[in-house]
């Protein structure tokens, strides 16, 4: 007989952070009953029992519903997700022209690349990138059909990269476009334990698409939680029934997944990307990595004391949590968001999600208000956007269920437990600086609230989490906000951070001055903490 | 104390067992060990090539050429042989051949079984003995007599002959200057809890200047065993280090590592209660974990999951969970 059990326990395990929640069966449906997240190197089941015993302590008749003891809750059924950390890539090519497009998709698809193309290096340099022990797989490429330029010296390429497959005869070849044709340099691939894989060209300015979807397969294994956030954006995209972009900032990569419903009976859609280079803390910050650290930070330290504290980050990334700690943690977050955004310039053609949530270790101590802060002045287009936490770190774990249907019944079951919403934003765009750019009046079911908008600031509703209202704008120039117009009656919903008008430039302008961006920082970072009008 | 507390605070190990340790290669490195071989401190490993390059030449199939294979160069009329190297590619009917005129010899740092010996790539030797991890080792393999200096931050004046043939264990911080100096007079390595990133740019740049010069330098590393900011080292570490005072030792930097081979040496494993906190305002200090306190709010208004530590001043203070660190 088998006894179906009436709670489990969801795992999110990082390099950086092991994230747990205890999901129990309540009234019919799966309930989100409590959840925990802990610096990694602590005890797994020393941390699962924790929330166990304060699940029981804190409602002994639901505990006692779901069958819950003191101590009993390291014996539930887990479902994993583990975040992987990146491998290497060596990805090469004929002419320095044709290498960008694969650099651009390999980047973005899970892997850390190191390139060189047989134009510009040296071949010995290139054999000796090949044969680094850290190298796992090649992706080497050509046009379809390859250019002028690149085919007097596919030939070469080809015999340098055959070489060491044989040498390696573990590391995985990907032949991407016009490169497949020269297959035959590699001998008998069926002798081989290492993959020789066929890919399609990659695409100049569009770095997604097939090639990056054949890498990301390579690159992470089936119960890999980045690759699980993909098919959980989907699934809460199906219940919501609405367009949903997942954002995750972890310790080895960012993550960004935009997902679609189906439309007119369709199938619903993702896409995703997995982006090394936008981890929170890349383990040997550069003067790049660490100046736009420097542009977010309202620390005011020198180059050198904050390279220190990004090396420390990587170290011990739960260490140093509060104070000024916290603040670095908030700039390498969005240091961190605009390297993910520059790797995805796909979602700059698409339209606004409705939903974005954000999720991973780096938010887990960072109140509401500060993280919706942080994702709005990266993230930042015109128009009108829900953000939301996936606080308890279930998402992942939730798109590692293999049946569709399973999966989806889940998360609509669990929906509203596993997204802390964290408020509305509202980023019109073309207004005129210096004189006000007209008014809004908010009606809820707390009454009316009337605001003049200021171009360059923010404007803070206080409308609760689940709290509906109309806001209605009245502009006295033309703006753009989703369409054009001067006039807009928005359904806005609130959340932790209620609701905001972003009233700032889009992009973001920030003074180059150190002491004067510093200040507008924390200006802003205030106005949404203080009391809200409301 | 809760028993399942303290498993809540992130641990690290305190000595690492066995001890794989990589050895760099790069094309054209020619390997003098293979895999199953037995070496001893000392022993020659490899030859680095210090300016490698490509050379093009024709092989007869009578050599049976692969890539990764070695080709002794053929016998000129008159002169001793042609350039030899490692096999990269063929192209052509001619092959690439790795080679150069200079070659340094790296030798085992410490006694061990080769596992692995890939050409191009790395040597992987099983160390006989236990090591102590750290986050980054700069510089090449070495050894030496461990000698202990001082707890706090060591000055390139604070140095004397007297150190040349040693690692030596200097405290919580170190500068360039003294590195540098440190090498000059014959030092073999610098164990140390921090270096800053400014010191260890300063550092490197010095190694590379040196390194372009023509003479072979002597091996010389720097292994970090906590990180960039200012700290004493554990006390726990401090206690298996003085333990290896006067002893040889030797530290690899793939993975960084001090590396000791005393089959003899007992190490008490810490108390399961004793903890370090390695971040926030209390940095260094060490005490004994009392019980977990749940979510606690702290300076920022940030509500971190903490700890209660006793303090061995007699006091209590409320740490999050995340600035501890345990020894296993």
């Amino acid at each position: 007989m088998t006894i179906e059990p009436r709670a489990f326990l969801t795992l999110d395990t990082g390099a950086a952070t092991i994230a747990a929640a205890l999901i129990g069966r309540v009234d019919g449906r799966w309930r989100l009953v409590g959840s925990i997240s802990m610096p990694a190197g602590a005890d797994v089941d020393a941390v699962v029992g924790v929330m166990g015993d304060r699940a029981v302590a804190a409602d002994p008749a639901l505990a006692a519903a779901l069958d819950l003891r003191r101590g009993g809750s390291v014996d539930l059924p887990r479902l994993e997700g583990t975040s992987h950390p990146p491998r290497q890539m060596a990805v090469l090519a004929a002419s320095e022209r044709a290498i960008d497009p694969l650099v651009a998709t390999a980047s973005r698809s899970g892997w850390h690349t190191v390139s060189g193309s047989m134009e510009a290096t040296d071949p010995l340099a290139m054999s000796e990138l090949l044969l680094r022990a850290g190298v796992s797989a090649v992706l080497v490429g050509a046009g379809a059909p390859p250019a002028a330029d690149e085919r007097r010296l596919l030939g070469e390429l080809a015999a340098l990269v055959a070489a060491v497959a044989a040498r390696r005869p573990d590391l995985t070849i990907v032949l991407a476009g016009g490169m497949t044709d020269l297959l035959h340099a590699f001998g008998d691939l069926a002798r081989r334990p290492g993959e020789v894989v066929f890919a399609p060209a990659a695409q100049r300015d569009l770095p997604g698409g097939p090639l990056a979807d054949l890498l990301i397969e390579l690159a992470l294994p089936p119960d890999d939680a980045h690759r699980a956030l993909g098919s959980g954006a989907m699934a809460l995209a199906e219940v919501l029934d609405r367009r949903v972009d997942v954002v995750e900032i972890g310790f080895d990569a960012g993550t960004r997944a935009g997902a679609l419903p189906g439309v007119g009976g369709g199938p619903p859609s993702v896409d995703l990307a997995v982006v090394p280079t936008a981890a929170l803390a890349p383990a040997d910050p550069d003067d790049s990595v660490v100046d736009r650290v420097g542009r977010w930070s309202t620390w005011g330290a020198d180059r050198h004391r904050l390279r220190d504290r990004l090396r420390e980050l990587r170290i011990a990334p739960w260490a140093d949590a509060a104070g000024e700690g916290a603040t670095l943690r908030m700039a390498a977050a969005r240091a961190a968001l605009e390297r993910l955004d520059e790797w995805t310039p796909e979602w700059a053609d698409r339209p606004p999600a409705d939903l974005v949530v954000a999720t991973g270790g780096v938010w887990a101590v960072a109140p509401a208000p500060t993280i919706a802060l942080a994702l709005v002045d990266v993230l930042r287009r015109p128009g009108v956007g829900q953000f939301a936490l996936d606080h308890a770190r279930i998402l992942a774990p939730l798109g590692s269920i293999p049946d569709s249907d399973e999966r989806r019944a889940m998360v609509a079951d669990l929906v509203d437990d596993l997204l802390a919403p964290l408020g509305t934003f509202v980023t019109p765009a073309g207004m005129r600086d210096g004189r006000s750019a007209g008014s809004v009046v908010v009606r809820g079911p707390f009454g009316e609230t009337r605001l003049d908008m200021m171009p360059g600031g923010l404007a803070l509703v206080d409308l609760p989490p689940g709290a509906a209202a109309v806001a209605e704008f009245r502009f006295r120039d033309t703006v753009q906000l989703g369409g054009r117009g001067r006039h807009f009656a928005i359904d806005v919903t609130g959340g932790l951070g209620g609701l905001v008008v972003d009233l700032r430039h889009v992009p973001l302008r920030l003074p180059d001055r150190a002491d004067l961006r510093g200040e507008l920082l924390d200006a802003w970072q205030t106005s949404l903490v203080r009391s809200p009008v409301g | 104390m809760n028993a399942d507390d303290v498993r809540l605070v992130p641990a690290r190990r305190l000595v690492v067992a066995p001890v794989d340790a990589a050895f760099e290669l790069s094309p054209g490195d020619r390997p003098m060990v293979s895999a199953g071989d037995s070496v001893v401190v000392g022993a020659p490993i490899a030859e680095r090539l210090r300016d490698p390059r490509f050379d093009e030449t024709e092989v007869p199939a009578a050599a049976d050429p692969h890539p990764g294979g070695r080709w002794a160069g053929q016998s000129r009329r008159g002169q001793e042989r042609g350039a030899g190297g490692e096999l990269i590619y063929e192209w052509h009917g001619r092959w690439r051949v790795a080679t150069g005129d200079v070659a340094d010899v790296v030798e085992s740092p410490f006694a061990g079984i080769v596992r692995h010996v890939r050409p191009g790539t790395a040597i992987t030797i099983r160390a006989a003995g236990r090591g102590i991890r750290g986050i980054v080792a700069l510089g090449g393999p070495t050894r030496g007599r461990l000698q202990l200096g001082t707890d706090s931050e060591l000055r390139s004046g604070g140095l004397d002959v007297g150190s040349a043939g040693t690692i030596l264990v200097v405290g919580s911080r170190v500068d360039a200057e003294t590195l540098t100096r440190a090498r000059a007079m014959g030092v073999c390595g610098v164990v140390v809890a921090g270096l800053s990133s400014k010191e260890r740019r300063d550092f490197l740049a010095s190694e590379a200047r040196q390194r372009a010069a023509l003479h072979r330098l002597p091996p010389f590393a720097v292994l970090v065993l906590d990180g960039a900011l200012r700290r004493p080292l554990a006390g726990a570490v401090q206690a298996v280090i003085g333990a290896l005072a006067g002893r040889e030792v030797a530290i690899v930097t793939d993975p960084p590592m001090l590396v000791f081979d005393m089959p003899n040496l007992v190490i008490p494993p810490p108390p399961v209660d004793f903890v370090r906190i390695r971040g926030g305002s209390l940095a260094g200090r060490e005490g004994t974990f009392v019980r977990a306190i749940g979510p606690r709010r702290f300076t920022g208004g940030a509500h971190l999951e903490a700890g209660i530590v006793h303090l061995p001043d007699g006091t209590d203070a409320a740490v999050p969970l995340g600035d501890l660190e345990r020894f296993v």
